[in-house]
């Protein structure tokens, strides 16, 4: 699973079972202190209080005994009372001391071992109209609370008892009460700890597998199992179900695509055409099928990291738009080139029509380019476009003599009359000789002229295309079927556009095309001509007009050939193009020279389009593509 | 004599205006047909050579009207090698003679002097015919041109041949005789009717040209040509 990071255990110290632990347990803690500040307050201030009210209780019970004892003036039963009352029950330990004072602050009793501190006389006064004082003193480095209360004899105040409680034994009371509370508290935090850390396990262990098993899957191993104990219907448990289930179908996918690519495999590899695998960037090979290494000569060690230069030069010139690594959405798309010239090892050269589409390799971006020989439909088509051109040669020959027969009359003429000259041993004028021999030099000279245009019209053409003057062919079809369109009383007319872009084509093979749209022209308006004066129209009124002309516009370079002639009906527009089609008699043309024609101008990406109103002519126009 | 050549062709034009001013002919020349056409009937020469094949106005019609304007006039047409069909509608047109291009000088020499003679007897339209023994052959002798005038002094001579009972016959025609296309379909006409009763014939004094119509027209299936007349009689003779 690429992309997805899995923790491993340990690796985090905050996994989520220490989360779960840490939670609860700072929970309980602050619960535990939250209790501890507020028992403390009420604990401790109550038991003070409660302590205090002891020493006031005491205060009063030796007060009330002590009143006429006070009166009597009985220091002697003063002191007993007070040192009695340090010892009755537990007293001993909170009652520090107890003394009794007179109104005029006179020490009548006290508990001390040691002299009276004269400073305790003053140091706890009852202020008037108060039943009672409380205060924290210090008695001999030992601090005590010390709790005052006044002895009444009827409403008058005889004087004051003092009972020090003793602020150590309070404090030791607070301290064991503090400990026992502190005790408690330690005691839920440790059952808490324990309990958290038994939920939390409880909670992570199936989490735990889950990791596990994600690590397992990850390392490309899909055949686990979990096992939770019988623990069923949890949120847990149901996500380990769910995570099950997509293990499930992952190794079901898992199968379908091992399945999947076996078979492109098997496809790849027994496949009838070469298949390249291209890095996008170098274009460099980077995995090619056994037939590409047949086709193209390589064994596979050679051939990897080779050039796609190497092999096809022209797809590497036109790839690079399509797949250019700055546009990265273009890089989605195919091409198809057809008819593209690629070289084997040795480098011989063949045709192929290459497909190509972006695709990705070893998670790398790559072109996958796929060639189909077509060696065999070329060398076909090639044989059909000969045989075409060979049939045209035939069905000029008739005027193809008439065109050489001009020359040679002319100089069979001159040659007789020089003979004739000298056979009569006279001498010929000089005039005449200088212009009869010219003549014969200018007439071979036309002669030789028509029969390489002829030789050129029947070779056949060479693989490799030419850069081109659209106009080019015209001088080559016109030297042919010129005179012929002469004397069939049909105008030519010229508008060829001066300085146009070149295109490429072969010279050879675009005469074809002229040539086959020049006759057709020509015959449409013959056909016009019979209909005609079949129909008993006048025909020195017939418009006999053939007009060629060449034009460039948005970076494509046309020819047009229009024609005066009988027109095409809207019907057939359609049809024209097609094999076999014919508007001629039966026996009169194959219909073959116009679908010839078609193939040939798209050959070269060109475009061949026909306008027609009947009865009034038709016109071709082709249009290719400038180069610069 | 006056020559008029019409040839669309001016390198032509000019060679057979110098080859035929050597043999001492005055030549006119027009490059088209209806400056052609415009030239004979200022000038009236006596011959016109005229090529078929021109742009514009075609040799045909050149003959056609030329022919129209005086039926006497020689029109020699020159037509491309082979092209029978076009010969034997000039022919049909009364056309003197043909000669095929490339244009050799005996056939332009023998077309001239064939005409020239034709001119200077006034030999219109009359033939005269006699007729020889020659041992089992009979050779008939035709003067004049044949055309579908010839038809009576034709029909006549076959029928006192048919009446002879002699079943070899030798025509012999005038070197200087043409044979226009009516002449050729009389001609075939009665030697297939002789053939069919069982008649040999053979026949000489044609030109070449002529040799090679009467071949594409079927002539030839019911008469033999023969260079010379010995040769003709002797031949069937032996038969």
């Amino acid at each position: 699973m690429p992309g997805v990071h899995l923790p491993l255990v340990g690796e985090v110290r905050f996994n989520l079972k220490n989360k779960i632990l840490f939670s609860s347990l700072a929970v309980v803690m602050l619960v535990s202190v939250g209790i501890a500040l507020v028992a403390r307050y009420i604990l401790i201030s109550s038991l003070t209080r409660e302590l205090e009210y002891r020493g006031l209780g005491i205060a009063h019970s030796i007060a009330d005994r002590a009143a006429g004892l006070i009166l009597t003036q009985d220091q002697a039963q003063l002191v007993s009372l007070a040192f009695e009352a340090t010892t009755v029950g537990e007293r001993k330990d909170l009652v520090a001391h107890i003394y009794i004072l007179d109104t005029e602050l006179h020490v009548l009793a006290s508990t001390f071992i040691k002299p009276f501190d004269d400073e305790l006389r003053t140091a706890n006064i009852i202020p008037p109209g108060q039943s009672h004082s409380i205060k924290l003193l210090n008695t001999f480095d030992e601090p005590t609370y010390d709790v005052a209360v006044p002895v009444k004899e009827g409403i008058y105040s005889v004087g004051s008892v003092h009972v020090g409680l003793s602020k150590e034994h309070i404090d030791q009371i607070v301290g064991k009460l503090r400990m026992a509370f502190l005790g408690f508290i330690a005691g839920i935090f440790l059952i808490m700890t324990f309990i958290s850390e038994r939920l939390s396990r409880h909670i992570t262990r199936p989490i735990h597998q889950l990791i596990r098993l994600s690590q397992e899957i990850s390392r490309d191993n899909l055949d686990v199992r979990m096992e939770f104990g019988g623990r069923v219907g949890d949120e847990v448990i149901q996500l380990a179900n769910a995570f099950e289930d997509m293990v499930k179908h992952i190794k079901e996918y898992r199968t379908e695509l091992r399945r999947s690519q076996q078979k492109y495999r098997s496809l790849f590899h027994s496949g009838p055409d070469p298949i390249f695998v291209l890095d996008c960037e170098t274009l460099s090979v980077l995995d090619a099928n056994p037939i590409a290494l047949e086709t193209y000569g390589y064994n596979k060690i050679e051939l990897l990291g080779v050039s796609f230069q190497d092999l096809s030069p022209e797809f590497v010139d036109a790839c690079h738009p399509t797949f250019s690594m700055e546009d990265k959405d273009s890089q989605a798309g195919c091409m198809f080139l057809p008819k593209v010239i690629n070289y084997k090892r040795g480098g011989e050269a063949f045709y192929v029509n290459i497909h190509a589409c972006a695709t990705t390799y070893e998670e790398k971006p790559a072109i996958i380019v796929s060639t189909n020989d077509i060696q065999d439909m070329i060398e076909k088509d090639a044989q059909l476009i000969q045989a075409s051109k060979m049939k045209s040669l035939g069905e000029m020959s008739a005027g193809m003599a008439h065109e050489i027969n001009q020359p040679l009359n002319a100089i069979k003429l001159g040659s007789e009359y020089l003979h004739l000259i000298a056979a009569r041993e006279g001498d010929i004028p000089r005039d005449s000789l200088k212009k009869v021999t010219a003549e014969i030099s200018r007439q071979v000279d036309r002669a030789s002229e028509i029969i390489t245009t002829l030789r050129e019209f029947g070779r056949k053409a060479d693989l490799t295309k030419e850069k081109m003057e659209i106009t080019k062919p015209i001088k080559g079809v016109f030297n042919i079927l010129g005179q012929q369109l002469a004397l069939s009383n049909i105008e030519v007319v010229f508008h060829l556009a001066p300085e146009l872009p070149r295109i490429l084509a072969h010279n050879n093979r675009l005469e074809q095309v002229l040539f086959n749209l020049v006759t057709n022209a020509r015959d449409a308006i013959l056909a016009k001509e019979t209909a005609w004066i079949k129909e008993g129209k006048d025909v020195e009124q017939l418009e006999r007009v053939l007009r060629i002309t060449s034009f460039a516009r948005n970076g494509r370079v046309g020819l047009q050939v229009s024609d005066t002639g009988t027109g095409i009906p809207q019907s057939v527009l359609d049809k024209i193009f097609e094999p076999f089609y014919t508007t001629k008699e039966t026996g009169k043309g194959m219909g073959l020279g116009l679908a010839i024609s078609y193939g040939i101008v798209k050959d070269y990406q060109g475009d061949i389009t026909v306008e027609s109103v009947p009865g009034e002519g038709a016109t071709f126009t082709m249009t290719f593509p400038a180069v610069p | 004599m006056r020559i008029l050549l019409i040839d669309d062709e001016r390198p032509t034009l000019d060679m057979m205006q110098l080859f035929l001013e050597a043999y001492g002919y005055e030549i006119l020349t027009a490059e088209n047909g209806e400056e052609g056409v415009a030239m004979y009937q200022r000038e009236r020469p006596e011959v016109v050579i005229t090529d078929i094949k021109m742009p514009g106005m075609d040799g045909i019609e050149v003959l056609t009207r030329i022919k129209a304007l005086d039926p006497v006039t020689e029109v020699v047409v020159v037509t491309g090698h082979g092209d029978m069909d076009l010969a034997i509608q000039a022919l049909n047109l009364n056309a003197a003679d043909f000669i095929n291009k490339p244009v050799q000088k005996d056939a332009l020499e023998a077309a001239l002097r064939r005409a020239q003679e034709r001119i200077s007897r006034h030999l219109g339209a009359e033939n005269r015919v006699s007729m020889e023994d020659r041992g089992p052959v009979t050779v008939l002798e035709i003067q004049g041109n044949i055309t579908s005038r010839s038809e009576t002094v034709l029909q006549d001579a076959y029928n006192s041949l048919i009446a002879s009972e002699k079943q070899r016959v030798v025509l012999k025609l005038q070197e200087t005789a043409t044979i226009n296309g009516a002449g050729i379909a009389l001609l075939t006409q009665l030697l297939m009717e002789g053939a069919r009763k069982g008649m040999k014939a053979g026949i000489t004094g044609i030109s070449d040209n002529f040799r090679r119509v009467f071949e594409v027209v079927g002539v030839t299936r019911f008469a033999t040509l023969y260079e010379g007349e010995e040769e003709a009689v002797e031949a069937l003779s032996r038969l």
